[in-house]
């Protein structure tokens, strides 16, 4: 079997080595490489800034554990920024692992209150409504019915200040959502912006980024920031470097890899089937 | 100084998570517990979420009026009716939930798909601006190009199944084509991103950076050497079954 031939049967362990090998060594020795900032992360970072005093805003972790690895560090960086303004913060999910990704890690890492944010007057974390769309849409119509205690104290959700004024998505100025899969943004579209006009920002992982762009183009999502790298970006721009940019290192070396093996793995199919014809 | 069962609990996720690795090798026992494991976690978790709303609802404003009981009450009556799907005898009783759950689902989202999915993409297109002079590229260009590309999809798939196309539509089928291979291409690219992301995550936990726990690469070295050393005796131990087989 010529090299050209053994090419077309790497054996896949043998790839997955490599891999271990491009994405570790730069997270054990970063290699420092640049970070240009592209329009996504400045459009987010922009969103968050626009976003005027006294405003309300609904904050969702549409992903389950699975996706932490991708979508908490642009959680965790939002969030902070989102902490640093006067706004009005509701935490709700229509995704079973939400309340969980909130509570346990995202709270784990910034406090409200050392932002001077006080539990039930400037923030509430409403946790977790299964029934997908159709509870998106019963939140938008009545959010205290859909979620009659909250999340940390099960205290009833009319008790809190905050609600008092906020009774449904008419109330409410900008979604701010970070998402897997379904339900997320075709949802909060036809449930919250459609009916209600409420702006949308989705944070995403990058295999759900190219189905966003219609909306971005439409004007329907105002801004969308889709995986690690973009986070990186982000987290730059509000200088709080962290998880994304402590690995973007690794996503470019592995990105390099698969770059490489499609080349390697063309030269080997162009070439076999040059000699099998 | 880190408590014990913090410590417990790092050794355990870079189980799991070196666990669920192991599959790149092969299947093995010990991806077979890790699996095992998050799936039960998973759904346990799902049920007491679900069981926890059930409960919240009955009394944040379900038992506030007898009306409302018995709305509950009917309520949950059809959540129990989708359990008759595991019986031969009465599975036609599990259609009726099923149906209201479609029905109010199809229900919710016909309101507005029309107007969120459909003409207001075709408003943006339509609105397009072909002409940007401060910004030819990228704007300008990809205007153009949007404007061009997306009628040529959509002609390519209303004219499917013809034998032979007009000389006009070989060059728009040609043009559509391409589209979707740049569209493909730029999926995979993403899907690469999010894969290796997810292991990069993953990564960081195993190696400790922060904001993760700096036990985490002792305890990654640990975990690594122990199941490394299980599966090459594992691997032996099979090769001398087959043999003596």
């Amino acid at each position: 079997m010529s090299f050209v031939e053994k090419l077309q049967n790497i054996d896949r362990r043998w790839i997955y080595i490599l891999a271990w090998i491009f994405v570790l060594y730069p997270l054990i020795n970063p290699l420092g490489l640049p970070v240009p900032i592209q329009k996504e992360s400045t459009a987010w970072n922009k969103a968050i800034n626009d976003i005027p005093d006294g405003s309300v805003v609904v904050f969702s972790c549409m992903f389950s554990i699975a996706s932490i690895p991708e979508l908490y560090p642009m959680t965790i960086a939002t969030f902070s920024h989102l902490m640093t303004k006067n706004c009005k913060i509701i935490v709700a999910t229509f995704w079973n692992d939400g309340a969980l990704v909130f509570d346990q890690t995202l709270l784990k890492q910034i406090d409200p209150a050392t932002y001077g944010k006080v539990y039930g007057k400037d923030w509430i974390d409403l946790g977790y409504a299964p029934g997908a769309e159709t509870a998106m849409r019963a939140f938008a119509d009545d959010m205290v019915n859909t979620f009659p205690s909250d999340y940390l104290y099960s205290k009833p959700t009319s008790s809190y200040e905050i609600m008092q004024n906020i009774k449904t998505a008419a109330d409410v100025d900008i979604i701010v959502s970070f998402e897997s899969g379904t339900p997320g943004v075709g949802e909060w579209l036809r449930q919250w912006n459609t009916p209600y006009g409420t702006k949308l920002i989705v944070g995403c992982s990058g295999v759900s980024a190219p189905g966003m762009a219609p909306y971005l183009q439409s004007g329907q999502l105002n801004a969308n920031l889709p995986g690690l790298t973009s986070t990186a970006e982000y987290e730059l721009l509000i200088k709080r470097p962290a998880l994304a940019t402590a690995g973007v290192d690794a996503v470019s070396m592995s990105h390099l890899l698969v770059v490489l093996l499609v080349i390697l793995g063309n030269v080997g199919y162009f070439a076999t089937r040059g000699r099998k014809s | 100084m880190v408590e014990l069962i913090t410590l417990f609990g790092t050794y355990i996720a870079v189980f799991v998570t070196l666990g669920i690795f192991t599959i790149l090798y092969k299947e093995n026992p010990w991806y077979r517990t890790s699996e095992s494991l998050f799936l039960g976690l998973a759904v346990g978790y799902g049920v007491a979420q679900q069981m926890l709303f059930v409960r919240d609802q009955w009394a944040g404003q379900w038992s506030k009026s007898s009306i409302m009981m018995i709305g509950y009450f009917l309520a949950l009556l059809v959540g129990i009716m989708w359990y008759f799907r595991f019986s031969k005898k009465y599975f036609y009783i599990y259609r009726w939930p099923l149906a209201v759950i479609v029905g109010t689902g199809i229900g919710a989202s016909l309101r507005t798909v029309m107007i969120a999915q459909f003409l207001d993409q075709i408003r943006a297109q339509a609105l397009l601006n072909l002409w940007v002079p401060n910004n030819i590229w990228p704007t300008t260009i990809n205007n153009i190009c949007m404007f061009v590309m997306t009628p040529a999809v959509l002609l390519y798939f209303w004219f499917t199944g013809a034998d032979s196309k007009p000389g006009f539509m070989k060059y728009v089928d040609k043009l559509a084509r391409y589209t979707m291979m740049a569209g493909f291409g730029s999926a995979f690219g993403y899907t690469v991103l999010t894969r290796y992301s997810l292991f990069i995550g993953r990564a960081q936990f195993l190696l400790g950076i922060p904001p993760n726990l700096a036990e985490g690469y002792p305890a990654f070295i640990v975990m690594a050497l122990i199941m490394l050393a299980s599966m090459i005796g594992y691997d032996l131990m099979q090769k001398k079954k087959t043999t003596a087989v």
